[in-house]
């Protein structure tokens, strides 16, 4: 009897860097995100410039699919970035949203 | 030096724990340092300290050190935290002398037997064998013995005094990192068995249950130096062991890639690796979010001060959001998912994920703790930064990011020549090895361990002094 094997799809030696690259920019990016997010909804950066935030989510989640798609990773690994990509961009959101219903409870 | 301004029991314990962490730490730099001449320049020290014993005090060092401190942290804030003196504290005091003594003789012998014959003596009275947990099987058992005692101290004092959600989060959290080192005990001559419960410890130590008690500690932190607002800093210390827990846990299975554990592992640990990095991100806002809004709450009022009681401590904090950001999150995602691990594993980048990692998520924020001590010994109001402190602080995390990028230079050499071009061979191995590409990352990372062990010993001078400076607010 046979036994199922997953196969690893080789990765071409050029792509290496790219991929290292790529996957750390995803949480540099993904950190300038949150951060700028963060700051424009305490004051330190005026309103415009949310759409930088979401500027780099997008680029967030473009290094994320270059990442995966050097790596060859599967479906459901494929699917679990996905749902990474969702996740950062409602994190901020939602924390935000209870740190000021608490903000608001304590100090009004 | 006396305690003049140290009013409970708990609190000169903690210092007693933070001295002797402090010496173990300056241990795990001289035998890394002793490891990296050893790269450079095989021969030093040949039979005297091999590579492997070097290596072996190097990363032991580092794990003894750090729960010392993170003993030394919970004995320092629970008076603060729960209104009362921590319960059963000469038990406390007994433990520690105990403890230091096991870790004298653990270390003597690593130094002077070194190894033993292949059957059990070994494993009970010289060293397991099993990396950053070698402690021989004796040690092991007074190691639980010690922990017990210590998670007695915390439960009979969180019940008695005032238990504040940080105290809750460290006794649940304190109980599983007990609990959890008891997996790592057992023995059995199968590899991947072995393998598969010693990593319950380490992963479930470092991204699980260690993660937990810094978030604790950072909490703890922003409270006492810039006044945080308790509810706000403890709702988001929840939100942060969900996320650390949820993702953390089953996170286990990016080391399960290769051990011969089943292959679902694979599928798993992509997928929660993947989530992990999200609460470092938010660890790294909390930290910056609650500053913001304390100092713009000060200028509000028309005060241009600092909100920082104490700004070499505050630094060591903010550092740890970034150094956790940095080492375990960006240099741990790197090589999470298996299709990328199967080349990097085992090459210098796990090493350079290691010692950022290490460093940046808990050295950091212990060496805050430190300073918190000294100022709570000293009885400082507002502690300000010494050059000492300012150059302590640049030259070791310059130094550890120096290291970190010799080694991820390195790694990079392994993974191009050993592992994809020549296929994970012998000769790879020895080729790759043999680059002047990797030479050059192991030159460097000796260099800037240097770097890095000089600001050790500035830190400890500044630490000795900087509570008689002149300069702060008393």
């Amino acid at each position: 009897m046979v036994q199922e094997t997953i196969i690893i799809q080789d990765i071409i030696a050029n792509d290496f860097l790219t991929i290292f690259i790529s996957s750390s920019l995803v949480l540099v990016f993904g950190g300038f995100y949150v951060g700028i997010y963060t700051a424009v909804k305490v004051g330190l950066l005026k309103k415009w410039a949310m759409l930088f935030a979401y500027i780099f989510w997008i680029l967030t989640d473009y290094c994320l699919y270059l990442m995966g798609s050097l790596m060859h990773v599967n479906d459901f690994t494929g699917k679990a970035l996905v749902m990474a990509a969702i996740g950062l961009l409602l994190l901020p959101h939602a924390v935000y949203h209870m740190q000021n219903r608490v903000h608001e409870e304590n100090e009004h | 030096m006396a305690n003049n301004y140290l009013t409970t029991e708990s609190k000169k314990l903690a210092t007693w724990y933070f001295t002797f962490a402090a010496i173990i730490f300056g241990a795990q730099l001289v035998f890394g340092l002793v490891a990296a001449f050893q790269y450079v320049m095989p021969g030093f020290l040949f039979e005297i300290v091999d590579f492997s014993v070097a290596r072996m005090i190097h990363i032991n060092a580092l794990v003894v050190w750090m729960v010392f401190a993170m003993m030394g942290s919970v004995y320092w804030l629970l008076p603060d935290e729960t209104g009362i003196e921590t319960v059963g504290i000469g038990l406390g005091k007994l433990l520690f002398w105990v403890f230091a003594a096991a870790i004298v003789i653990v270390v003597l012998v690593y130094l002077l037997v070194q190894v033993g014959p292949a059957d059990q003596t070994t494993i009970w009275f010289i060293n397991e064998g099993r990396e950053y947990l070698e402690a021989p099987r004796w040690a092991d058992i007074g190691i639980v013995v010690v922990v017990l005692g210590f998670v007695y101290n915390l439960y009979a004092t969180g019940m008695k005094g005032n238990r504040s959600g940080i105290v809750t989060v460290l006794m649940a959290d304190m109980l599983a990192f007990a609990g959890i080192y008891l997996a790592g005990m057992g023995y059995t001559d199968n590899i991947s068995i072995d393998q598969y419960w010693w990593w319950w410890v380490i992963h479930l130590w470092v991204e699980a249950t260690w993660e937990v008690f810094v978030g604790s500690i950072a909490a703890y932190g922003l409270i006492t130096m810039i006044g945080a607002h308790r509810k706000v800093v403890e709702m988001w210390l929840w939100i942060e062991v969900a996320m650390l827990f949820g993702s953390g846990i089953l996170g286990i299975g990016h080391h399960y890639f290769w051990i011969g554990t089943p292959e679902y592992w694979w599928e798993i640990g992509a997928l929660f690796s993947a989530l992990e990095p999200l609460p470092l991100v938010a660890m790294f806002i909390h930290v910056l979010y609650d500053w913001g809004k304390q100092q713009g709450a000060q200028e509000a009022q028309g005060k241009e001060v600092s909100v920082i009681a104490n700004k070499p401590a505050f630094t060591w904090f903010v550092l740890q959001a970034l150094g956790n950001f940095l080492g375990a999150g960006v240099w741990g995602f790197f090589h999470t998912f298996p299709q990328v691990n199967l080349y990097t594993h085992g090459t210098q980048f796990t090493s350079a994920h290691g010692h950022l990692a290490f460093f940046g998520a808990y050295a950091t924020i212990l060496i805050g703790m430190f300073y918190i001590a000294v100022q709570g010994k000293h009885g400082i109001k507002v502690m300000h930064a010494t050059k000492k402190s300012i150059w302590a602080t640049s030259m070791i995390f310059g130094g550890v990011l120096g290291m970190t990028a010799a080694l991820t230079m390195s790694g990079y050499v392994q993974v191009l020549v050993e592992r994809a071009q020549m296929g994970a061979s012998w000769s790879g191995y020895f080729d790759s090895q043999a680059s002047v590409w990797f030479a050059q990352g192991m030159d460097w990372r000796l260099i800037m361990g240097i770097v890095t062990f000089l600001g050790f010993v500035i830190l400890v001078t500044d630490l000795l002094s900087i509570g008689k400076a002149t300069h702060h607010e008393r």
